[in-house]
């Protein structure tokens, strides 16, 4: 009884977390820049043995076809100003250089999908579709759960999918159910 | 008569003019052609400055993983010194957490950074912010890349080759006054000086003063080999004056800088003023100090008799009889003289940041990856890779635990050697690489060459095939039992667990966890050998592996390289990202010769890749790799595999946190039997070298579509972790139904509402 009183406590922490996360993503539809750098690493795991993803508020499953637990990716300070550096590169022409920077930035938060998506548009813009493709899918598996940034992600790969004369496939993307939020 | 006298001397006449006419032109070929060797070999020895490599700079910025002491030792190995930071670049002054930085001029991949003042606070677990000289936030700031050595990536020799404008003013005037003081004056060769040296050879009865110039101990040293003769010397002098006749004094001096043999680092000879600097001081050139410089020069003189290591007393006395000819030519006046002369010697510990096992693969990747063309121009620098602490952690690492396995070992008359490999693996970057227990130096790199047996290590590989097929999942029950299987060749393979035990019927979770053979044949067979072949390859394997029942088991050899490209794929989510030791090179004015970048292309079911790596956390959790924990901080994560080969030839650890993949190879040279499972000799090895360098838990990311649940370890069952004392966590397709363990599975599952609503009526009551 106690150990289920501690669980159920437990589930309802997380839920109430959830619920706040999911009102300031409604509050705030542009990512909001004072966040933690890793959001996705916020939980602790309860323990080293039997360690349980962070995302999932119990073990029991959710009912089929919930939305999954709401999440939004932002950039830390440092990445943040990463990525502007990058742009303002772009913005002069010098591709390589803004490559380098992203690079940075991806090893202090290599799991920001938002990162993989600005290294994609990049990518594009050096007419790697291939590799901009390869970068859309990463940010879309790493944006499991933040609908806003799996659009962007979505767009990102349905552009380099396009750009490769996969028009079909890109299309295919475009239909999924994610590719309705707003960006 | 009479007319035959005359005649006879005209003949002998014309036979003189004919010889010397025959000597002359022989002379002038010769001379012609040590010209041509001279202009020729002089040109391009001068041009063929080496690449200089560099390690990967530390990013600080306000979390990162860096300590107060971790920042002062990558200082030091910047070759910062404390002092007054205000002084000038170079200087960092601490105050507990809080570090006054003066950063040098360097280059960059994208940028040059001018010198600059920043503050820097670290906390005890990481960097808690910066600021500019203004007291303004600075959001990131790198440090120096790491100078980590310079290959000709042709040849493969060390060099820190100078320009002219690296050398400091002193360093020039005081070589020309202590080894040729009329350097500037004669043209190659020195009559007054071989006078001078003869006279003072005459007065002492043998040999104290050479008499050569600069010129000749260059052409010396760069193109004729060390005998003594009439017909050497001669040649020398010739060469002397042609070189003096196609180059400017400078280039002969800069050049005579760079190639002057200053020491002897093992197997490694110390040329040049730049790697000597960097060699007994760690310290850039122009960073010396009168003292140091003068040290310096002082060797040229006997390297080996004044060696600062060996024979510090001589090696003090020459400095100081250097420093008195610099005040003598006026170069330095008396009084800092004599303070230099009352300094210790300066130097730098032994040891440090040569990498040769890693420089290999940087010259692998640099053949790889670029033109032979492109890779001969001058000036180069290459951006590697290499995570210094990664690489001195795994050294370290790898030398202390084979040291303890020889000590415990019953062979005597053989080494352990072993390989550690260290990446990042959503990057590909390769951080760092062992080559053997010998770490300093060159030789036989085991982390790229040496191909082996990988034994459980393949396992993975078939757990994922199996996923991939929509039919199998964590709690999925195999049968460990006895197989026996007639192969194509007819004979019968039948196969046993390490323990000889059998296991009987478990779940899939365990059976990896616990490494059984007889389940994962089995499961493999079933599976079919094609699939788990294609998902090897699709892992990143670049050679298709025999289908052979036994490749269930890991007889498939690869080197730990390539083993870290197959792990890369699944430690990354199944995006396989291209191993890469070079980030850019630049030419030397800067430019990009061909930028690389993170090549990601998605190579496995990202859903299945995430459901197998949270079965490989069981592993180092409560299988063949839960020695681990003990050595990692409490509550850190990580997924990995232990592998052995038949006998125990190979000792094989492949894991990964959220920050880094490591492979490590343990076995003999010989290929005998070790006696060391993978978790008893690879393991320990990566595990201190994972705890050393600061690592995140590996938490990837769930993708939709997953979920978890919890199930006996033992019995597969679906369960609660309150329930069952052996549940644990794992990921499984959303919504499958599990067999549920009597009176624990909470099954039909209660919506999340009913939940709430039982909580509340709880805790109400």
């Amino acid at each position: 009884m106690v150990q289920e009183h501690h669980s159920l406590r437990g589930l309802a922490a997380g839920l109430t977390a959830a619920l706040l996360l999911s009102a300031c993503s409604l509050l705030a539809p542009h990512p909001s820049t004072s966040q933690p750098p890793t959001p996705q690493t916020s939980s602790p795991q309860p323990q080293g043995s039997s360690p349980q993803p962070s995302q999932s508020p119990s073990p029991s499953p959710p009912a089929p076809h919930a939305p999954p637990p709401a999440r939004e990716n932002h950039l830390s300070a440092a990445t943040r100003s990463l990525v502007a550096q990058a742009r303002t590169q772009v913005a002069h022409g010098d591709l390589p250089a803004a490559s380098s920077t992203l690079d940075r930035a991806l090893r202090i938060e290599p799991n920001n999908p938002l990162l993989w998506i600005e290294l994609g548009r990049l990518r594009l813009a050096e007419s790697d579709a291939h590799q901009a493709e390869g970068c859309g899918r990463k940010a879309l598996a790493l944006a499991s759960g933040d609908r806003g940034t799996q659009a962007q992600a979505g767009r990102l790969l349905a552009d380099a999918l396009r750009a490769q004369g996969r028009n079909q496939e890109a299309r295919d993307v475009e239909s999924q159910p994610f590719m309705n939020s707003s960006p | 008569m009479a007319r035959s006298k005359p005649h006879r001397l005209r003949n002998l006449l014309v036979v003189l003019a004919v010889a010397i006419v025959a000597l002359t032109a022989m002379g002038a070929i010769w001379i012609v052609y040590l010209d041509r060797v001279v202009t020729r070999d002089f040109q391009g020895r001068l041009w063929s400055v080496p690449a200089r490599v560099y390690a990967e700079p530390l990013d600080l910025y306000a979390g990162a993983p860096v300590t107060a002491d971790d920042l002062e030792e990558e200082l030091r190995r910047l070759h910062y010194r404390s002092g007054d930071p205000t002084a000038g670049p170079g200087v960092y002054r601490r105050h507990g957490g809080d570090f006054d930085l003066h950063a040098r001029r360097v280059r960059f991949v994208d940028e040059i950074r001018e010198p600059e003042l920043v503050s820097i606070r670290a906390g005890s677990d990481s960097i808690i912010g910066l600021r500019h000289a203004d007291g303004t936030e600075l959001p990131v700031f790198r440090l120096d890349p790491l100078l980590v050595g310079n290959v000709f990536p042709v040849h493969g020799e060390d060099r820190i080759v100078l320009s002219p404008g690296d050398v400091p003013p002193l360093l020039r005037l005081g070589v020309k006054a202590v080894e040729d003081r009329r350097f500037d004056e004669h043209h190659g060769v020195d009559p007054y000086g071989i006078l001078r040296a003869l006279w003072a050879d005459l007065r002492a009865g043998r040999v104290i003063q050479g008499g050569s110039t600069l010129t000749q101990q260059l052409v010396k040293n760069y193109f004729l080999s060390d005998e003594q003769t009439i017909g050497r010397k001669a040649t020398e002098a010739v060469m002397a004056l042609r070189l003096e006749a196609h180059f400017s004094k400078d280039d002969i001096l800069v050049a005579y800088l760079n190639e002057v043999y200053l020491g002897q680092d093992g197997a490694r000879a110390i040329h040049g003023f730049g790697l000597g600097s960097e060699y007994f001081f760690a310290k850039p050139l122009a960073e010396l100090d009168v003292g140091e410089l003068a040290l310096l020069i002082g060797l040229v003189k006997g390297p080996s008799y004044y060696d600062p290591r060996k024979h510090a007393d001589r090696a003090r006395a020459r400095r100081n009889v250097v420093l008195q000819e610099l005040a003598d030519a006026r170069l330095i006046d008396a009084a800092a003289a004599k303070r230099a002369a009352a300094e210790p010697l300066g130097l730098r510990p032994p040891g440090g940041s040569y990498v040769p096992a890693y420089l290999d693969l940087v010259r692998r990747h640099l053949k790889r990856d670029y033109a032979e063309a492109d890779l001969a121009a001058a000036g180069l620098a290459v951006y590697t890779t290499l995570n210094p602490r990664a690489q001195a952690a795994a050294e370290h690492s790898l030398t202390r635990h084979l040291t303890r396995l020889d000590a415990a070992s019953r062979v005597r008359d053989a080494h352990l050697e072993g390989a550690v490999i260290v990446a990042d693996p959503n990057s590909g970057d390769v951080v760092a690489v062992v080559g053997g227990r010998a770490v300093g130096a060159e030789g036989f790199n085991r982390a790229l060459d040496a191909r082996r047996p990988i034994g459980s290590l393949v396992k993975p590989a078939v757990y994922l095939a199996a996923l991939e097929t929509g039919r199998y999942n964590a709690a999925t029950m195999l049968d460990d039992a006895p197989i026996t299987l007639k192969l194509s060749d007819g004979s019968t393979w039948a196969p046993q667990n390490y323990t000889h035990e059998i296991y009987g019927r478990v779940p899939m979770a365990r059976a990896l966890a616990e490494s059984m053979n007889l389940a994962t044949v089995r499961l493999g067979l079933d599976v079919g050998l094609p699939r788990v072949a294609d998902t090897l390859v699709s892992l990143g394997l670049e050679t298709r592996p025999t289908l052979n029942p036994s490749l269930l088991l890991g007889t498939v050899e690869m080197t730990p390289l390539e083993v870290v490209q197959v792990y890369t794929t699944l430690a990354n989510g199944g995006f396989r990202a291209r191993l890469r030791a070079v980030q850019a090179v630049l030419d030397e004015q800067g430019r990009p010769l061909k930028s690389f970048k993170v090549q990601v292309e998605a190579a496995a079911p990202p859903a299945a890749v995430y459901q197998l790596d949270r079965m490989l956390t069981l592993v180092t959790a409560r299988g063949t790799g839960r020695g681990a924990s003990a050595r990692l901080p409490p509550g850190t994560i990580v997924a990995g595999k232990t592998g052995t080969s038949s006998d125990t030839r190979d000792s094989w650890f492949a894991g990964f946190t959220g920050t880094y993949l490591a492979v490590v190879w343990v076995g003999y040279d010989d290929n005998r039997p070790t006696g060391l499972t993978g978790a008893a000799g690879a393991l320990p090895v990566w595990a201190d070298a994972i705890a050393s360098v600061k690592s995140a838990s590996f938490q990837p990311v769930p993708p939709e579509l997953v979920e978890d649940r919890w199930i006996g370890f033992g019995d597969g069952l679906e369960t609660t972790a309150a329930c069952s004392a052996d549940a644990v966590a794992v990921a499984v397709p959303a919504g499958i139904s599990l067999p549920g363990k009597p009176g624990c599975a909470s099954s039909p599952t209660p919506s999340l509402t009913d939940k709430i609503k039982a909580w509340f009526k709880n805790t109400i009551h």
